[in-house]
């Protein structure tokens, strides 16, 4: 687990928060047994009480293990020695379009790893976003999605550069195949999301291979899926460069991948590419830079999610302290008696206030705990870096241990701010005028 | 001070049927065309509620007094409820105006629409600026063929301010619609959601711009977020046209709402700057984008039948050219653009909304729960008087609703106002809409998300409070 700056305030203020509690109940002498009993006994006020912990709570998860999803992807894609160079100006692969005739000195660098057959680690690569209609559409739905084509010069090789092997049972593309009824279709590879996805069009799981499927003017047939989750090149389909961009209009490259030996080599290799290389002038970054670029809609919907969350808390802590202030008002009498058996002002404040806090754990953690069920859940949506382009991607929600600290650490917060004001209300009583 | 009393009784029970009947009125009014039909429902509508009002003021009378004393008895409980039921109506409404929104643009009109004609496969689509004329005319060959009444071409010239790429984001990126400035008030979608003074500036700016085509608008938000002024001159450093560096002089700023992330300039000069200046300064050699500079043409035809002569006409005229093109309608293509959002959208919908709609119902369950448990002897009291279970029970569930009608009626006048007079809109981009207004009707969403749910909230409340036994209540006391 690697150690930030925002993970040692989020847990440390979480366990300064805890052991606050410990200490009030084990040095406070707070008669916590009372508090506890009181919630039994007034227990549809406190289930309901604490269904708006649980409701709120939950919903924040899911939410945060949605961007949460979309941030592990973008930091999964991408491989640490890989350069990727665009067109000089292009601030995304589709707008890129790199000449072939002269970029192929970019491949005669000496600081490209070779495999172990002594090929170049190089991905020379046509990115395209075509439109498919859906097959079997339902009237009235969507009759379209746009998928993303990604056209290989060498197959084999982009695999090794992007570190995606195909699951078992499939194989690299060539260029077309012999279909029984005698049609030539395109060979292609899916990425897993985009086989579930396209799955679904012929009921099924997945597409597998042999599987034939319709894009742009021809017959597509599945030669294999790759090991890509986690991965933007999830939601992708790759196929020969020389088909892709025929098809779609784009002949030339869009993109150039360089494998070099680590991360920090890739970054000394982008920055000499779009200082130095002006044949023609290109523009060049670590993958890494570049999927982390597209983090963009991720802030955008965490900022949402932020916003809604705290709107949604407020509207629930004045739930809390709606039930807190009537549990003093019907506990007058039982204050009056506390206090003249010796109970302090100050350990009366600490019960009322820890009873909320007890609810607002239970609560959080129930929540915490039904909005974890989303965890791997997959579901679409768009990484962009906010400057034009973007993808499609599938991704899997995550709940991590950041979310279920901050899913606690909300729940107290709520439960402090809900129960503090009733809990000093309760504190400031008289022991005479209550028993009255 | 019983005259004012009874006046204020009045106005309130003449207010309350009139919310009532104006829920439905605003929900409803919006899908009827007729003029006739729609002064009928107002009229029915009015003579409805001033039957109710006239009817059964005296029980009103007698239940709103009631319910307001119980309200008014514990102020503090009342206004917390009435504050975290506003909180939750606010969510709800920005979340409900984003999906009805996309709503609207996505369902099939069947008058009026637009369709918009694309390449074929590719996205973005670009085609050659030479199929803009055929195009406009909906592919019409033969004298009998149908024509669009309008249309509007768009050409995406996209770059930054700044000429190094690898410093180029969102501050300083801007993305210019290429079109005839005057098909801005035309064609352009959301045109009457501006004021008339609005419109008028946008036809001076077109005016210019037609003059000097350099003129350009741009978007309020998008001005804020360059750091530029209206009257500032600007290069933008192009990443889809490569090599075609543009100079712009800002003449105006497009207002809050739909069009604020927004830029408008003159096709014109794209076209120019592509076709004439840059083979004049590269040897003769035309731009890789000369042929590919026709993003998008908007059709406007009257009705559906006309679409799908003009769909078939405009996807014949192309069979065989390369790009072919295809033609939908814009609630389609929008609709494709918005797939990628389809989970999400579907967890606002069917996620996000039930759970905040339950919330406010625990909410104000928990508050009806102990008002209840608070007042049994009181309840016990009013059936020694004489009020029935039922009675009773109509009791609490009035107080629920007029909390929960008045405080979404409250929160729902309040977000409108401010989201749409201050803000310009819910900011949240999605696709290419960058803000969404709340609509008009979304007035009636307050009243009824907040009475709906205090509805579902109180019930059990309310069913104990009928359920109180008097000779328990009073065993008790004694």
């Amino acid at each position: 687990m690697p150690i930030s700056l925002f993970s040692i305030i989020l847990f440390g203020s979480l366990t300064l928060f805890l052991a606050l509690m410990a200490v009030l109940v084990f040095l406070g002498k707070v008669p916590l047994r009372y508090n506890l009993r009181n919630l039994v006994v007034r227990w549809p006020i406190t289930l309901l009480t604490g269904m708006a912990f649980i409701l709120v709570i939950g919903l924040m998860t899911v939410m945060l293990a949605f961007v949460n999803g979309l941030y592990q992807l973008t930091q999964g894609s991408g491989q640490p020695g890989n350069v990727m160079v665009l067109a000089d100006g292009a601030t995304d692969e589709l707008f890129s379009n790199l000449g072939a005739s002269d970029i192929t000195q970019l491949a005669s660098r000496d600081d490209i790893v070779r495999d172990e057959d002594g090929h170049k680690l190089v991905s020379w690569e046509t990115y395209v976003v075509v439109n498919q209609p859906i097959a079997n559409a339902v009237k009235g739905g969507r009759q379209r999605r746009f998928l993303q084509v990604r056209g290989m010069q060498d197959p084999v090789l982009s695999g090794r550069v992007h570190n995606l092997p195909l699951h078992e049972g499939g194989a690299w593309f060539s260029e077309v195949q012999e279909l029984p009824d005698g049609t030539q279709a395109i060979q292609a590879v899916l990425g897993e999301g985009m086989a579930r996805e396209m799955g679904k069009d012929r009921n099924k799981a997945s597409l597998e291979p042999n599987d034939v499927f319709d894009l742009g003017p021809r017959k597509w047939v599945v030669t294999g899926v790759l090991k890509s989750s986690g991965s933007t090149f999830d939601s992708e389909i790759w196929a020969k460069q020389s088909r892709v961009g025929e098809m779609f209009g784009k002949p030339a490259y869009t993109t150039v991948v360089l494998r070099s030996a680590d991360a920090g080599t890739a970054k000394t290799v982008a920055e000499d590419l779009t200082k130095n290389y002006k044949t023609p002038a290109v523009s060049a970054q670590t993958e890494k830079d570049y999927f982390e670029k597209l983090n963009n809609t991720n802030a955008q919907f965490l900022y949402s999610v932020i916003f809604i969350v705290i709107i949604m808390a407020i509207g629930g802590v004045f739930g809390v302290m709606n039930a807190m202030f009537a549990a003093v008002s019907q506990r007058t009498k039982d204050i009056g008696v506390l206090r003249i058996l010796g109970y302090t002002p100050l350990q009366v404040l600490m019960s009322f206030f820890l009873e909320s806090l007890l609810l607002a754990v239970l609560g959080g953690l129930l929540g915490i705990a039904i909005g974890s069920l989303c965890h791997g859940f997959t579901a679409s949506s768009i990484a962009g870096s906010g400057a034009g382009g973007g993808k499609s991607v599938v991704l899997k929600l995550v709940v991590d241990q950041y979310i279920l600290a901050t899913g606690l650490g909300f729940a107290l917060v709520m439960g402090a701010l809900g129960g503090l004001i009733p809990a000093l209300s309760a504190m400031r009583l008289k022991p005479l005028e209550s028993l009255r | 001070m019983d005259i004012v009393k009874s006046l204020l009784m009045w106005t309130f029970a003449l207010c309350l049927a009139g919310a009532a009947v104006a829920v439905p009125l605003i929900m409803g009014l919006p899908y009827v065309d007729d003029l006739f039909t729609r002064l009928l429902i107002i009229g029915v509508a009015v003579a409805v509620a001033v039957l109710l009002v006239v009817a059964f003021h005296q029980a009103l009378f007698f239940h709103i007094r009631f319910v307001l004393k119980s309200l008014l008895r514990n102020l503090l409980r009342s206004s917390l409820t009435a504050a975290a039921t506003m909180l939750l109506v606010f969510v709800v409404t920005c979340v409900w105006t984003v999906l009805w929104f996309l709503h609207a643009v996505t369902s099939e009109k069947s008058k009026d629409l637009k369709a918009i004609v694309t390449e074929k496969w590719q996205i973005p689509s670009q085609m050659p600026f030479s199929y803009g004329n055929t195009l406009a005319d909906g592919g019409a060959r033969q004298p009998g063929d149908a024509k669009p009444q309008d249309s509007m071409n768009w050409q995406f010239y996209g770059g930054s301010l700044i000429q190094d790429a690898a410093q180029r984001n969102r501050e300083n990126i801007v993305f210019f619609f290429g079109m005839d400035p005057k098909k801005f008030l035309t064609m352009m979608d959301g045109i009457d959601e501006f004021t008339q003074s609005e419109i008028d500036q946008i036809k001076k700016y077109a005016d210019e711009m037609v003059k000097d085509k350099r003129k350009v608008v741009i978007g309020v938000e998008r001005l804020k977020a360059l750091h530029k002024q209206v009257g500032d001159k600007i290069k933008v450093y192009s990443f889809n046209y490569k090599d075609v560096d543009l100079e712009f002089e800002i003449i105006g700023a497009l207002p809050k709402g739909r069009y604020a992330l927004s830029a408008v300039m003159n096709c014109q000069y794209l076209n120019d700057a592509v076709n004439e200046d840059y083979p004049r300064t590269h040897s003769g050699k035309k731009h890789e984008m000369a042929e590919k500079s026709l993003n998008l043409v908007w059709l406007r035809v009257p009705d559906t039948k006309t679409y799908e002569k003009v769909a078939g006409q405009v996807e014949t005229a192309f069979a065989n050219s390369t790009p072919s093109v295809k033609c939908e309608t814009a609630s389609s293509g929008v609709a494709s653009f918005l797939d990628a959002y389809r989970d999400l959208l579907w967890g606002m919908e069917w996620i996000f909304s039930p759970i905040a709609l339950v919330s406010m119902a625990v909410v104000i369950a928990t508050a009806i729960s102990i008002s209840v448990r608070e007042r049994r002897t009181e309840m016990a009291i009013l059936k020694v008087l004489g009020f029935g279970p039922w009675r009773i029970m109509t009791l609490v569930l009035g107080e629920a609703l007029l909390l929960g009608a008045l405080s979404g009626m409250i929160s729902v006048g309040l977000t409108y106002l401010i989201v749409n007079v201050y803000i310009g809109g819910i900011p949240f981009p999605i696709a290419f809409f960058p803000a969404f207004r709340i609509p008009i009707y979304a007035l009636a969403w307050g009243p009824m998300i907040g009475a709906g749910t205090a509805l579902v909230g109180s019930i059990v409340p309310a069913l104990s409070a009928r359920a109180v036994k008097v000779s328990e209540v009073f065993s008790k006391v004694a």
